[in-house]
C-alpha cells in the first residue's frame, strides 16, 4: 500500500518537477492571427517563433520572438500589405515577454501577463488564460492573445476602401522542452 | 466630318484610312485625363511636397542611444508615425509639410517631447534630443530588448534576451529604406485599387450603351455617347494600370495566392483594353459611313465583353475568398 502511494506521489509530482527545470526552449510553435473584413476572413500563420524561459528563485521569465515577415496568409500581396501597416521592415520582430511563479505553472489553466512589443509599440495584456498540458517531457501551451490594432497604433488596412476589424486575435500553440 | 488620308494612288474612300477628328479629341482627352490622375496621385510626383525630419538621440554624455523610439505626430491630423534610431542614434522621417510633435522614448531614459517642429517642403529639419537617464524601475517602455540581459538588482539571473534566441542586433535593427519602399508600394496599390473601382462605373455604362450603339437603327448620338464613355473608361483604366505597374517590387517576393489570378487576368484585360477602342473606332467609322460593321471591326463587341469579364474577375479575385 505504502509503495503504491509513493509511486502515485512520484507520478503526480512529475509536471511540477518538469517546470522546476532551470531553462526552457521553445520546440515547436504555431502562431495564427485572424483578420475579419466585411468581404472575407483570413488567417496568417507563423511556425518560426523562437523562445526561451529561465527559471530561478521560484520565478520563470519567458521570451518569445517571431519575425513579422514569417506570417503567411496564403497571399503574397496581402502579406506585404500587412508587413507595411505593421511597420514590419522597421520593427522586424514581435516579442512577447512574460513571467510567472514556478508554483503557478503546474495547473491545467495558467493566466499570464504578457508584454508584447509589436510595430514599435509595447502593450501589456493582463491575465490572459492559457491551457497547459504535459506530454512526456514536453509542455504544450495553447491560448489566444486578444490583440487589437489600436493597441499598437496600427491603422486598419483596407480592401476596396473597407477597413478590417480592429480585433486581430492571435492563437498560440507552443511546445516547450526543458533543457 | 471625317478626314480621308489616301493610302493608294487613287483617293478612294474604301482604300483610305479614315481619321475622325472627334475620335482624336477623345483619345487626347483620355490621355490627358489619365495623365492628370497620375500627376495628382503618384507619390513620386508629389514628392516635391515632402520634407525631411532627422536628428540624433544621445544620452547626457553624448553617446548615441540606439533603438530609441521616435514618434512624430502631425499636429493638424493627429496621424502618428513611429520609427527607431539606428546604432548611431540617428532617426530620419520623410514627411508631408506641416507641424509635428516629436516624442523620444527609450528604456532607462526619461521620455522627451518636442511640441512643434515645422517641416517644410524640400527642406531638412534637424531636431536632436538628449535623453536623461532614470532609475531602471521607472522605465515602462522597452526599446532595446538586448538591454534586458543586465542582471536585476536583486541578483536574479538575467531575463532571456534576443541574443539568447540566436537573434543578432543586426536582425533586430529595422530597415527604414525597405519600410519606405513598402509605404510607397502600398500607397500606389491603394490608388490602383480605388481607380480600379472607379473604372467599373464608366465600364458598366459603356457596356450598357453598347446596346444602343451597335444595332441597325442606331443614331450618331448614341454611338457618340458609347464612344465617349469608352474613352473615359480607357483613361481611368490606364491610370489604374499605371499605379500597378509602377508600384515598387520587393526583391525575393514570390507571388502566391489569389493575387496570382489577379495578375494573370491583367494579361487578358490589358491587351483587351488596347484592342477594344481600336476595333471600336473601326466599327464607329464603318457605321458613320452607313456601312454594316464588318471585317475585324465586328470583333469589337466580343473583345469588349471578354475584356470587361476579365476585369470584373480580376476585381473579384482580390475581393472575395473563393
Amino acid at each position: 500500500m505504502l509503495r503504491k502511494l509513493l509511486i502515485s506521489f512520484w507520478l503526480l509530482s512529475l509536471p511540477g518537477l518538469a517546470w522546476a527545470a532551470s531553462q526552457w526552449v521553445l520546440e515547436q510553435s504555431t502562431l495564427t492571427y485572424h483578420v475579419s473584413h466585411p468581404l472575407h476572413q483570413f488567417d496568417g500563420v507563423s511556425h518560426t517563433a523562437k523562445g526561451k524561459g529561465i527559471c530561478a528563485d521560484g520565478e520563470c521569465n519567458f521570451l518569445i520572438a517571431v519575425p513579422v515577415k514569417s506570417f503567411d496568409s496564403g497571399d503574397s500581396n496581402r502579406d506585404l500589405h500587412m508587413l507595411q501597416v505593421t511597420r514590419g521592415a522597421q520593427f522586424p520582430f514581435v516579442t512577447v515577454r512574460t513571467r510567472l511563479p514556478e508554483s503557478a505553472a503546474t495547473s491545467a489553466t495558467i493566466t499570464l501577463d504578457l508584454e508584447v512589443q509589436f510595430a514599435g509599440q509595447t502593450f501589456e495584456y493582463k491575465q490572459v488564460p492559457f491551457q497547459r498540458s504535459v506530454q512526456g517531457s514536453e509542455t504544450r501551451i495553447t491560448g489566444t492573445i486578444p490583440a487589437k490594432l489600436p493597441d499598437f497604433k496600427i491603422d486598419p488596412p483596407t480592401l476596396l476602401t473597407m477597413p478590417i476589424k480592429n480585433e486581430i486575435p492571435v492563437r498560440v500553440d507552443m511546445t516547450w522542452h526543458p533543457r | 466630318m471625317p478626314l480621308i488620308v489616301s493610302v493608294g494612288l487613287k483617293p478612294k474612300r474604301e482604300s483610305g484610312m479614315v481619321v475622325d477628328i472627334a475620335h482624336v479629341k477623345r483619345i487626347c482627352f483620355a490621355g490627358l485625363a489619365g495623365a492628370c490622375l497620375i500627376v495628382m496621385l503618384d507619390p513620386s510626383l508629389m514628392a516635391q511636397a515632402l520634407g525631411e525630419l532627422t536628428g540624433t538621440v544621445t544620452d547626457p554624455t553624448g553617446t548615441p542611444v540606439a533603438f530609441a523610439f521616435v514618434t512624430t505626430t502631425n499636429v493638424e491630423t493627429g496621424r502618428a508615425l513611429p520609427a527607431a534610431t539606428g546604432m548611431d542614434g540617428i532617426y530620419k522621417f520623410t514627411l508631408p509639410s506641416g507641424n509635428y510633435r516629436i516624442k523620444f522614448e527609450s528604456r532607462g531614459y526619461e521620455t522627451q517631447e518636442i511640441p512643434a517642429a515645422n517641416v517644410a517642403a524640400l527642406s531638412t529639419v534637424v531636431e536632436n534630443c538628449v535623453l536623461e537617464a532614470v532609475a531602471q524601475t521607472q522605465s515602462s517602455i522597452t526599446a532595446d530588448p538586448a538591454q534586458k540581459t543586465a542582471p536585476s538588482p536583486s541578483g536574479k539571473p538575467a531575463e532571456p534576451s534576443l541574443e539568447d534566441l540566436g537573434i543578432s542586433p543586426s536582425q533586430v535593427k529595422g530597415n527604414a529604406r525597405e519600410q519606405a519602399l513598402l509605404d510607397r508600394r502600398s500607397h500606389m496599390l491603394k490608388m490602383h485599387q480605388r481607380l480600379g473601382l472607379i473604372t467599373i462605373a464608366p465600364l458598366g455604362a459603356t457596356l450598357i450603351t453598347s446596346a444602343f450603339a451597335g444595332g441597325r437603327e442606331t443614331s450618331r448620338a448614341s454611338r457618340d455617347a458609347h464612344a465617349a464613355l469608352g474613352t473615359a473608361t480607357e483613361g481611368v483604366y490606364l491610370s489604374t494600370a499605371y499605379f500597378a505597374i509602377r508600384a515598387p517590387k520587393l526583391a525575393g517576393t514570390k507571388t502566391r495566392g489569389p493575387i496570382r489570378l489577379h495578375k494573370t487576368l491583367a494579361w487578358i484585360h490589358g491587351p483587351g483594353m488596347i484592342l477594344t477602342p481600336i476595333l471600336g473606332e473601326m466599327a464607329f467609322a464603318q457605321k458613320s459611313r452607313g456601312e454594316r460593321v464588318h471585317g475585324i471591326a465586328s470583333a469589337h463587341g466580343p473583345v469588349a465583353i471578354v475584356t470587361a469579364g476579365a476585369f470584373g474577375l480580376a476585381v473579384a479575385s482580390v475581393s472575395f475568398k473563393f
